[in-house]
């Protein structure tokens, strides 16, 4: 196997990587803060993708309506996202936590049939937008320069994050809450405005990872399944709720995905599946985890 | 203490009744409802097998899996390859369809067991979904998206009525094998490990060879309901394996109440006719389930038997009280 190659295969891999630390990081933020699993994350990113795509298509702007559409229906999100954090979410954080991951089976189920009312079982899809048409040649294999744009929005991502929760006083507050959320409430922080904000953080970064992840790939039924699977074993890997953590799953599981693909292609998802349990067995609580008191 | 135990039998007695009740309406049941709806009973009975085999890690060690439907589709997949593939006996496939199940059971329990809470159900969800993975794509093998179809059972067991009262049997058979587990000195202990585990394993229990064995027996009633569906249904399709299908037996024990022994079953009929009535005008049934499903953990917290039980209880106590007043 020659070098170029396999360069080739690893930037394809980090590309992966990248989109996959977009949603994973909003799922892992959430559950960081709130202690919820979201499973309806996924569904949440094919939301997005679907509403960035009817308004790309309303919007009728060739060069730069795709990145104002995308913008536009992250927003939109973020108001899905106050509906469910407001009127469900908020109502159950005393209850078990099976009840919370079950409401979110729920709205899971919801947004899948909302999809299909709305826009039918079609694909969708989405030329990429300029100035990342090409193809960029690394070592005379073409690569989509749009892929650059993932692995660039994700880097932001990831700096803005750090930026969050290391720099800022929210920050603070984010990683006080996620420690200690009743010592952080007697200090006179309103804790439930604190949990809205982050699930809307949250959701907008989901509808921000399903716009873009129009042009990478197809806009169909069915992504959310896909896509939230695969941010299990980037959180269960990197350790649940963790920042570093969530870097850290993304960039494996998308190299494995990558190499599996080259190596096995039918089994390329079977391998994450594999090194996730490899990585519970040495350590239960993933790479950046802290042990469940 | 012993009065206690008199106690008990009595309401062993008073809940013996309904059970008969139950079971004598059910032997009745085919000769009453339309052929339709004995397609949905026998369904409705294999999916509460498949609930209450969930349960037995839910409700009684306390764990959420998120990937039993991977053992119910193994049961599935066993049977319908050695009866299509190698033509082998119905009764030895269906006892190799529990076997493969519990033997991946084994496996991935050896894993799953370390872990609790979240962590254990994110963990059997992946675990699930690999097993998935594997059978959709390995195209050769499984037959990969395409399923296996054309699986029979034998002789008189391809009527549909005859088939009904063979799950019956074997429902009732599983189920009280499955109450006495929960009730012997080993359902005892699994209780105390949900409670506290720390205590109990101070008393000298080893914690995870007990959630081992549970998980063992949970995956190989899980087969059985998905060995039994699969003849009947005469196909098998990699989706039995998927998340989607694990969620159901999720639904049904909150829906009933897993706080209960039979509230799964309960959970798994009302979703299953409520389903099938559903289809017959509108393929937007996930949307029903998903709004069911929140009403259900809003207003009937604890599931339904659950409620009616602390309503039954609530009576029972005014009652009390009513005659010691006067």
């Amino acid at each position: 196997m020659s070098f170029d190659v396999l360069f080739n295969q690893f930037m394809s891999g980090i590309a992966r990587a990248s989109l996959l630390f977009l949603v994973a990081s909003g799922l892992s933020l959430t559950f960081g803060v709130l202690r919820v699993l979201n499973f309806a994350h996924g569904s949440l990113y094919m939301l997005g993708a679907f509403i960035t795509y009817t308004i790309w298509k309303g919007l009728l702007i060739p060069t730069f309506g795709f990145y104002l559409a995308t913008f536009l229906a992250s927003l939109v999100m973020g108001g899905i996202g106050i509906i469910i954090e407001f009127f469900l979410l908020r109502r159950l954080y005393a209850r078990g936590w099976p009840e919370q991951l079950l409401a979110t089976y729920a709205i899971v189920l919801i947004i899948t049939d909302l999809v299909k009312f709305g826009w039918g079982g079609e694909f969708l899809s989405i030329p990429r937008p300029a100035p990342f048409r090409g193809a960029v040649f690394l070592f005379g294999f073409p690569f989509p320069s749009y892929n650059f744009f993932i692995i660039l929005l994700g880097l932001a991502l990831v700096i803005f994050l750090w930026w969050l929760v290391y720099r800022t006083r929210i920050g603070d507050i984010i990683r006080a809450a996620a420690h200690d959320r009743e010592m952080v409430s007697a200090l006179g922080i309103p804790i439930p405005w604190l949990f809205t904000w982050i699930f809307v953080l949250g959701a907008m970064i989901a509808g921000l990872s399903g716009g873009v992840a129009g042009p990478y790939g197809a806009i169909a039924l069915g992504m959310d399944i896909e896509i939230i699977v695969e941010c299990f074993a980037v959180v269960v890997i990197g350790g649940m709720g963790s920042l570093p953590g969530t870097l850290l799953g993304s960039f494996i599981v998308g190299q494995v995905y990558a190499f599996g693909i080259m190596f096995k292609p039918e089994l390329a998802l079977a391998f994450i599946f594999m090194v996730m349990a490899a990585v519970l067995i040495i350590r239960p609580w993933g790479f950046f985890g802290r042990p469940e008191r | 203490m012993v009065i206690n135990q008199t106690e008990q039998k009595e309401s062993m007695l008073k809940r013996g009744w309904w059970l008969i009740l139950l079971v004598a309406g059910a032997i009745i049941a085919p000769h009453v409802i339309s052929d339709f709806y004995l397609v949905i009973l026998i369904e409705a009975l294999i999916m509460s097998l498949f609930a209450l085999s969930f349960n037995l890690l839910f409700g009684y060690m306390g764990q959420l899996s998120f990937g039993q439907a991977a053992f119910y589709g193994l049961g599935g997949y066993t049977v319908a390859m050695l009866i299509t593939k190698v033509n082998f006996n119905f009764w030895l496939s269906l006892l190799a369809g529990v076997g493969v199940a519990g033997f991946v059971g084994l496996i991935v329990g050896f894993f799953c067991v370390r872990l609790r809470g979240i962590y254990f159900a994110v963990l059997t969800l992946a675990f699930g979904q690999l097993l998935f993975v594997i059978i959709y794509k390995w195209h050769d093998f499984t037959g990969g998206d395409d399923g296996i179809q054309g699986v029979f059972p034998p002789g008189i067991l391809k009527i549909p009525m005859a088939y009904y009262y063979f799950v019956l049997l074997i429902f009732i058979a599983s189920a009280f094998i499955l109450w006495r587990i929960v009730n012997s000195p080993f359902g005892h202990t699994l209780k105390a490990m949900r409670e506290n585990p720390e205590r109990t394993e101070f008393l000298g229990i080893h914690i995870a060879k007990y959630q081992l064995i549970t998980f063992v027996i949970a995956a190989a009633f899980a087969g059985l309901a998905g060995a039994l569906w699969v003849p009947f249904y005469r196909s098998v399709a990699p989706f039995y394996l998927m998340w989607i299908k694990s969620g159901e037996p999720v639904m049904a024990a909150i829906l009933g109440g897993a706080s209960t022994f039979f509230g799964p079953v309960l959970g798994m009929f009302i979703m299953t006719f409520i389903h099938a009535y559903i289809l017959g005008f509108t393929h937007f049934w996930p949307i029903i389930m998903g709004t069911i499903i929140l009403i259900i953990i809003f207003a009937l917290p604890g599931g339904i038997l659950e409620f009616a039980k602390v309503k039954i209880k609530e009576r029972q106590e005014r009652m009390k009280s009513a005659k010691g007043s006067s």
